[in-house]
């Protein structure tokens, strides 16, 4: 049996010792971090858990009793014509609100992103409208559009543009455009925000190069900014559609769904279902659906629109 | 030098053993009582705080606090409440709230108390009726609350227009006093509590007070059904076209801008008198017109009341301790008049009590205030009429149905008949089991 070298025995402990101390980082890293994983867990793993379990059962009231009844709920999900109504709303929803607030905030980043006087004040106050909270927001637009005395009718009004005030929440097609706008005027500054970093860091070479070679405004914005933009329209598109499907305080402080159901979003019915009908297994379910749909959703994005995906084809 | 301070040191140390224990022993000789109502509005908070105060100062063995809720989120906050083992020990109520609460074996019977109450302080019967089903009592009645016709003597008599008592009337006066800048009435079309309310009122001056029939069934489709809602409409035309998006406060504020000559609310007193020319002289109030013929028109009317949710001895007798200060006369006015001209009393006394009358917006506005309380004398709920309560309608109140049905007419333009065949079947799905 051969000795083993210094070398070799200098190795070893060094090995061991070096292994032992990336096992204490690990661990050191799980601790640190397990605080949050349990916040995470106890906010959103947990609660998740206990509305899957509740869309099984037949609770009506919070706090009721229940029985499971398996599937049912889903069933009924399904066949209901308001989910199918509140699923059409959302998708009309998250596709106006996308392209409203994407040309808003385009064409709000694009003038921002411009040098002159009081710049930089412009580009604090397009935000108010974001930091305003939403009940401030919803009263406000509530007043400038009412029909008695409001300030847009009597604008419409008195220059002749219209002869009698306008309703713009008298019927379902201008209160669903009505909603639109108003949530979109709230957002927009938000992407504008976003957009404006973006643009911010397109190299102005690229322009002045373009420029040279006689490229038009509409092939700079074709060919350099929308390219270079890409990963910032790939997470606005992501999370903006995310964050828009669940926007549920807006409507439901405008219009509460209506008039007629003609604004219910998915959200909204789920509160509705849940507070307003009594059927808390029922809204249960729904949420669920909901959930898969915008994991669906969300995995389709990723997998087909990442800016990666586009990389690894070149 | 050194022995001066050792008795001052053991006194510190004593005081700072015993002294921290006393607030808190106290507190826990106290019966601590928590109130929660949604009378929102900072002035009736503050008057609600008012009489709290008074009432703790004067039995320092209780602890009344109030924590004021909305109605938006009370439908759903208060059964989490209760489940969480958070529940108030008192919670102001409307008729169909208390079901909901009472299924979740919430609530405590209250019918011994109520007939104590009874005793001393008469209780209009109707207010009772509405929180008496399945052999008990389920609310303390606080406070009345019913719908009335308003307007200005002013612009009526302009128009040449006569205050209107029946349907036919009413018609004609919204179309004689719509204008290029004036609506002849202003009524709401939204789905929610108030659209409910008015729609209820048109379906008394119908003769459609009674949505079920005696054995608990739907009888909302019915031709006298389909007339309200049909009267409704028509009446609509004659509203500001935003009225599908409408709540208490757009009615209030478009008959204080005067561009709605009548509208159909609760009250219209404080919002005319700090908002609009404040003339009592100038506003009428009338009972709500119906189609002639009707042989017992009225208005719908809310018994506000309070529940005791509390199972606990001493909590009990606190809790109703408090409710009796409260409805004595002299105390009894000043908690009406938290919102003046809006609360009317549902006791004999009450109704002429000094605290009530004394109030100087009551005093200015005492002829509105009369024809108010005389006109909640024919007050009715729906679910809760001739002696009969139907719990399930709190299914049915908390989805707004009668609102959701008017919307089938006035804005998918649904004929009346369609729409309230389609009103009796949500109605019948919202109540099964």
């Amino acid at each position: 049996m051969r000795d083993i070298t210094h070398d070799e025995a200098v190795g070893g402990r060094r090995s061991s010792w070096r292994g032992e101390w990336l096992r204490m980082e690990t661990l050191i890293g799980y601790a640190f971090v397990l605080p949050l994983m349990l916040w995470l867990a106890g906010t959103i793993l947990y609660p998740l858990i206990v509305s899957v379990d509740l869309s099984l059962q037949n609770v009506k009231i919070i706090g009721s009793v229940g029985s499971y009844v398996g599937i049912e709920n889903y069933r009924r999900a399904f066949e209901s014509p308001d989910f199918r109504e509140a699923l059409k709303n959302s998708g009309i929803w998250v596709l106006a609100n996308a392209l409203v607030q994407t040309i808003l905030a385009f064409a709000a980043a694009t003038i921002l992103k411009q040098r002159f006087r009081g710049n930089r004040i412009a580009r604090v106050w397009i935000i108010l409208s974001w930091v305003v909270p939403t009940v401030v927001v919803v009263i406000i637009w509530r007043w400038l559009l009412s029909a008695s005395g409001g300030v847009v009718n009597y604008l419409l009004v008195n220059t002749g543009i219209v002869d009698k005030p306008v309703g713009f929440f008298s019927t379902g097609n201008m209160a669903f455009l009505s909603v639109i706008l108003i949530n979109s005027w709230r957002w927009f500054p938000f992407n504008a925000v976003i957009l404006l970093a973006g643009l911010q860091r397109i190299p102005e070479e690229l322009y002045e190069a373009a420029a040279v070679d006689g490229a038009t405004a509409f092939a700079k914005f074709r060919f350099i900014t929308l390219p270079s933009l890409q990963p910032v329209l790939f997470v606005m598109g992501l999370i903006g559609t995310l964050l828009s499907f669940n926007v549920f305080d807006v409507i439901w402080l405008l219009t509460g769904g209506g008039p007629s159901g003609a604004t219910t979003t998915l959200p909204v019915l789920i509160y509705e279902t849940a507070f307003k009908r009594y059927r808390l297994s029922q809204a249960a379910a729904m949420s669920v659906i909901t959930g898969v749909i915008l994991l669906l959703f969300a995995a389709a994005f990723i997998r087909f629109l990442s800016p990666e995906a586009d990389t690894e084809e070149a | 030098m050194r022995s001066k301070f050792v008795p001052i040191l053991v006194l510190l140390l004593v005081a700072a053993m015993v002294l921290p224990s006393l607030p808190a022993q106290a507190r826990q000789d106290k019966v601590e009582i928590t109130l929660w109502h949604m009378e929102e509005p900072t002035n009736r908070v503050e008057r609600i705080q008012t009489l709290i105060d008074e009432f703790n100062a004067a039995h320092p063995e209780i602890e009344v606090k109030q924590e004021p809720q909305n109605w938006g989120e009370i439908y759903t906050k208060a059964p989490a409440a209760i489940a969480a083992g958070n529940a108030p020990e008192l919670l102001f109520a409307i008729p169909d709230f208390t079901p909901i609460l009472k299924d979740l074996g919430a609530l405590q019977p209250v019918e011994d108390f109520v007939a104590e109450l009874d005793a001393e302080h008469p209780f209009y019967p109707a207010t009772v009726e509405q929180y008496t089903y399945d052999d008990h009592t389920w609310a303390v009645p606080l406070y009345n609350m019913s719908q009335n016709l308003w307007y200005r003597k002013s612009v009526l008599e302009a128009a040449g227009v006569e205050v209107p008592t029946t349907w036919d009337e009413w018609l004609a006066a919204a179309e004689a006093l719509t204008t290029d800048a004036q609506y002849g009435v202003g009524l709401p079309a939204a789905k929610n509590l108030y659209t409910d309310q008015v729609m209820y009122d048109l379906m008394i001056g119908a003769g459609a007070s009674e949505i079920y029939n005696d054995d608990g069934t739907l009888r909302f489709n019915n031709p006298e059904t389909v007339e309200a809602y049909d009267m409704y409409n028509q009446l609509l035309q004659y509203s500001p076209v935003d009225s599908p998006n409408w709540a208490w406060g757009e009615a209030e504020a478009c008959f204080a801008n005067r561009t709605c000559a009548m509208v159909i609310q609760f009250t219209v007193i404080t919002t005319y008198d700090t908002q609009a020319e404040g003339d009592a002289e100038d506003l009428g109030v009338a009972p709500i017109p119906y189609k002639e013929g009707v042989e017992d028109p009225g208005t719908i009317a809310y018994a506000n009341a309070v529940m005791l949710l509390t199972d606990d001895p001493a909590k009990k007798e606190a809790a109703e301790t408090f409710i009796s200060w409260l409805l004595q006369p002299e105390n009894y006015g000043r908690f009406l008049n938290m919102e003046p001209g809006l609360f009317l009393p549902v006791t004999e006394d009450g109704a002429t009590a000094d605290s009530f009358w004394e109030d100087p917006l009551v005093v200015k506005y005492q002829d509105q205030v009369q024809t108010m309380i005389e006109n909640s004398t024919s007050g009715r709920l729906f679910g809760f009429t001739s002696g009969n309560t139907f719990p399930s309608i709190a299914s049915i109140s908390a989805q707004n149905l009668l609102a959701q049905t008017l919307q089938l007419v006035a804005i998918d333009g649904q004929s009346p008949a369609d729409a309230v065949a389609e009103g009796q079947s949500l109605m019948e799905s919202a109540i099964e089991d």
